[in-house]
């Protein structure tokens, strides 16, 4: 393991690009997909990001680096709970690609601290969410899992 | 993976399922040629077992035996690929998947490792398994699985 921690985690969407661009930069959305967080910005380059946490009255906060639908967008992810926000912003980058009949859908995350504890909320939390990502576009129906609603969401 | 002997890749994903259904999927051929490239596994399902994923031509693309298996939460499987002489003379790799059911959905973890550094074929089964994976939970939640899955390839 080097000493800065990257996340990265591919999946496949029968979807399109444009769909799944929507999905990730949308608030309605995000809240149903992504187990009752809300993802609050606008989406221009520079603007702040927060993704507003359903059991927390904290944040995760950043900044949007890229925006460029529906291929790709950037943005830093900075966890402002549970003393976690000693660590300073990772970076988030989704590559979304249209492929026949279906979508490629990438994230990397990194930019951690080394022994970051964020990374290893994400590691977790982030599988689940794409799942039900995947879930919310090919099925209209989400993913609970009683173990994220009860943690914190990075 | 930290140590440097080995190469490992490990993948999650939650499917809205049973553990029995998921375990079906993984296993019996009716549903694996639906997602897993028109391929079907040949195996009794008993420690000790020769296991082999059958292309659709009849050739063996992957060979190996069960090594533990406790239907339907978990199975080990050796696994060597019969397809690619530089992956083949890599040797035998170990298979886990592990199948947890949460509320209304089943956790799988797939590890697939090996004990040497840098190793061709988890390169290649990185590559695989999110694509099989993605098109097994597509297959089990809404009764399609991914069109790009659903045959063998042209150029194998």
């Amino acid at each position: 393991m080097s000493d800065n921690p990257s996340f990265v985690y591919i999946i496949y969407i029968a979807s399109t690009a444009e769909k799944v661009f929507q999905a990730l930069t949308d608030a309605d959305m995000s809240e149903r997909y992504w187990v009752g967080n809300r993802l609050q910005s606008d989406w221009k380059v520079g603007s702040p990001f927060a993704l507003k946490l359903k059991r927390e009255s904290n944040r995760v906060t950043g900044t949007v680096l890229e925006v460029d639908p529906p291929r790709r967008l950037t943005y830093t992810f900075h966890s402002q709970h549970d003393g976690l926000e000693s660590e300073g912003p990772s970076r988030v980058t989704f590559e979304i690609e249209d492929q026949k009949d279906q979508v490629k859908l990438m994230i990397t995350h990194d930019q951690f601290a080394p022994d970051s504890k964020v990374f290893e909320h994400i590691s977790r939390g982030w599988p689940l969410v794409l799942s039900s990502l995947k879930s919310f576009l090919e099925s209209g129906r989400v993913l609970r899992a009683p173990w994220y609603e009860e943690a914190d969401a990075a | 993976m930290s140590e440097s002997n080995k190469s490992s890749f490990v993948y999650v994903t939650y499917i809205r399922t049973t553990p029995q259904k998921l375990w079906d999927g993984l296993t019996k051929p009716e549903f694996t040629r639906q997602f897993w490239v028109a391929t079907w596994q040949d195996c009794e399902w008993k420690v000790g077992s020769p296991w082999r994923i059958m292309a659709p031509d009849g050739r063996v693309a992957d060979a190996g035996e069960v090594l533990e298996i406790d239907p339907p939460r978990r199975l080990v499987l050796s696994w060597r690929n019969e397809f690619k002489p530089e992956l083949r003379e890599e040797g035998f790799s170990r298979m886990t998947y592990l199948l947890e059911p949460q509320g209304d959905m089943v956790k799988l973890t797939v590890t697939h490792e090996i004990d040497r550094p840098k190793a061709k074929f988890i390169e290649a089964v990185s590559g695989g398994w999110p694509l099989i994976l993605a098109s097994l939970k597509s297959l089990l939640e809404t009764g399609q699985s991914l069109e790009a899955t659903r045959q063998w390839p042209k150029d194998k």
